[in-house]
């Protein structure tokens, strides 16, 4: 049904699978996989103090090891061990059980990100499909911590937060719709297979109209991140931090780790459907296990070339207040998804499935050899 | 595993939610109750269509469950918050009179 | 237990969610407890072979449904627990009965609900071969071509009934003019 690491680890020993075999190899890769991300996770942290010191024209954290790369294992440090404190009237089990809910929808999107063509936990026929249904846990986490703090300024920020991630799930499913058009499969690796190394076979470029979803696409699921100018659920000057104003120590580490993992999952996301995914151009490596290691390399450039212009942007616009939000998803953003939509099924049908690019070279070259 | 497996645990779930049914009187537990069946009836449909006969038509009726479900979850909160809206409760016996 | 790890865990939070919704007092710790057993429901369509509707299940289930009865239980008044200790508590779950005739259907039912758990159980007792003889393919593009060339009425029927649905839910929840004016 799906081909995944245990069959690429299993092709290159040449044994057969037996189950104990490929639980262990799952739970190997999983482990990688989960530290990684978590490393990623607490980078990202300080790469946003240095890139946004730098926007700002300051030094970032530089004390704490070699340019201060070891600060987030400081704030780690930091955050497990403060005190625990949950508010006494709060509802305790939800108060528990909103940052879990958090993370756990975070990780479980990190099975079906395509690192590489080897590297994938698994593919499933409906990865995109999954990992849109599995990062609304995130919508439930947030409001349950707000609704948990018994605190009116948590409660607002909950609410906001998760009216905001279900409004603009639309978007962002409506986009990702363009290319499942384009490639014909939900899966992602039939949506890489269909695009190249080159810049201009990427699924970007293909028509007018996927160019434009790309931008749709990165709009909405930063603000379904609650992200640069979309994080008023989070926002210090109005809300005094939300949904997590009463979380602290770890269970607030959990509420940040999410978020940051979110963004890096959102990044690979736009990579895999927009960019070109894991492949490298001029085929570099080929099928050997060189060639994945350059695949790894070329989807991590990717999305951390996508994970800079994120922090970027949140460092660059104002906050957007709540109406503003919620009329930029549903009076801009869905029409022009939707039109979109309607635009690529057009385009199909019209130039069967051919980008812009590849009708511009036969045009070219058509009228070159009548011109004479 | 077997289809019985399946038959079992969609009976299982069947029975829950018929009890939540029977012994809620608040009529947001009741949609709960609701929920937990009209997902008992689709793991059924699910499990049939796997296991004895080679189609994919108890998918697609299962789909339509689903989006049954959506529908009449949504239609029947919102009616539900219009009724507290006017009447301040949302205990099924205060439901029991036409007329306020 | 590796070949089949999926469908007992998918199993066991299924049923316990169910379980848990059954005896939990306070509504919204039911409705978390509903969100298990939804997802334990997914898993077990995975198990079946049927991955889109899993992804369905995961999308409009858990990032729909319980996200508004989230919503509509925070809105209205969030589901006050009565303070009845344990085992009133545990006689309170058996409905009162009143009339020789409930009493009658009563037994009738439960009659045919226990001889078919039994009949159900036994063969799951009795049969221990996994039906691997099916093929498992990917659904997405039968189910698309089933939606649209058999049961396309239904589909553009459920087109419709959504959009009554989205409009009459936004009608009918909006508080009227009275409220506006009684609350100033």
């Amino acid at each position: 049904m799906n081909d995944n690491i245990v069959s690429y680890v299993l092709s290159l020993f040449d044994t057969a699978p037996t189950p104990l075999l490929v639980f262990l190899i799952f739970g190997v890769a999983i482990f990688i996989l989960v530290n990684v991300m978590a490393l990623i996770g607490g980078l990202g942290t300080y790469a946003e103090r240095k890139i946004s010191a730098d926007i700002q024209m300051r030094q970032g954290p530089n004390r704490v090891g070699p340019y201060g790369i070891l600060q987030f294992l400081a704030d780690g440090v930091k955050m497990i061990t403060k005190e625990d404190i949950i508010p006494s009237e709060s509802n305790k089990f939800l108060f528990t059980i909103a940052p879990i809910l958090c993370l756990s929808g975070v990780l479980a999107t990190l099975a079906v990100i395509p690192i590489s063509s080897g590297f994938i936990l698994t593919d499933l026929n409906v990865g995109v499909f999954y990992l849109l249904g599995v990062s609304s846990l995130v919508g439930v986490g947030i409001f349950l911590g707000g609704y948990a703090s018994n605190s009116k300024w948590s409660m607002l920020g909950g609410m906001r937060g998760a009216s905001q991630i279900i409004s603009y799930e639309v978007p962002v499913t409506i986009s990702i719709l363009t290319i499942v058009l384009l490639a014909g499969s939900l899966s992602f690796k039939e949506l890489i297979s269909g695009q190249g190394g080159y810049p201009w076979t990427w699924y970007v470029f293909h028509n007018p109209f996927t160019f434009v979803s790309f931008f749709i696409y990165f709009v909405s699921a930063l603000a379904e991140t609650n992200r640069a100018p979309f994080d008023l659920p989070e926002a210090e000057s109005e809300l005094v931090s939300g949904y997590h104003t009463e979380y602290s120590g770890m269970r607030f580490g959990f509420f940040a780790l999410a978020e940051y993992i979110e963004v890096f999952v959102v990044c690979g996301v736009a990579v895999a459907l927009f960019l070109g995914g894991y492949k490298v151009p001029f085929g570099l490596g080929g099928d050997t296990i060189f060639g994945q290691f350059f695949q790894i390399g070329s989807f991590f450039t990717k999305t951390f070339l996508l994970y800079y212009v994120v922090i970027w942007v949140r460092w660059t616009l104002p906050r957007l207040r709540v109406d503003q939000l919620m009329s930029i998803c549903w009076k801009y953003l869905t029409p022009i998804a939707l039109f979109n939509l309607v635009g690529t099924a057009t385009w199909i049908w019209l130039f069967e499935n051919k980008s812009m690019v590849e009708l511009l070279m036969s045009a070219l070259s058509g009228s070159g050899s009548t011109g004479h | 595993m077997t289809l019985y497996s399946y038959l079992l645990i969609s009976l299982f779930l069947f029975s829950c939610g018929i009890i939540v049914m029977i012994s809620r009187k608040n009529i947001i537990a009741m949609l709960l109750g609701i929920e937990l069946i009209l997902n008992a009836s689709a793991i059924n449909f699910v499990a049939y269509s796997r296991f004895l006969s080679g189609n994919i038509d108890g998918h697609v009726m299962s789909l339509f469950i689903i989006v049954i479900a959506a529908a009449e979850a949504a239609v029947g909160l919102g009616i539900v918050i219009r009724f507290f809206q006017l009447k301040e409760s949302i205990h099924i016996d205060s439901a029991a009179e036409l007329k306020s | 237990m590796f070949d089949s790890f999926l469908f007992y865990l998918s199993a066991f939070l299924t049923c316990f969610g169910a379980v848990l919704v059954v005896l939990e007092r306070n509504l919204m710790h039911a409705c978390i407890y509903l969100l298990m057993s939804l997802i334990g429901t997914a898993g077990l369509y995975f198990t079946l072979g049927a991955d889109f509707l899993a992804a369905t299940q995961l999308v409009v289930y858990v990032g729909g449904v319980v996200i508004l009865m989230l919503f509509a239980i925070m809105l209205t008044g969030g589901g006050l627990e009565n303070k009845k200790d344990r085992l009133a508590n545990l006689l309170s779950y058996i409905p009162p009965m009143g009339s020789l005739k409930s009493y009658i259907w009563g037994s009738i039912t439960a009659v045919a609900f226990l001889s078919f758990s039994i009949n159900i159980t036994t063969k799951l007792v009795k049969s221990t071969e996994i039906n691997g003889s099916i093929k498992i393919g990917p659904t997405v593009e039968q189910i698309g071509v089933k939606l649209l060339t058999d049961h396309v009425l239904m589909f553009e029927l459920s087109s419709v009934l959504l959009l009554g649905a989205l409009i009459g839910t936004a009608i009918i929840s909006r508080p009227s003019k009275e409220i506006f004016l009684e609350r100033k």
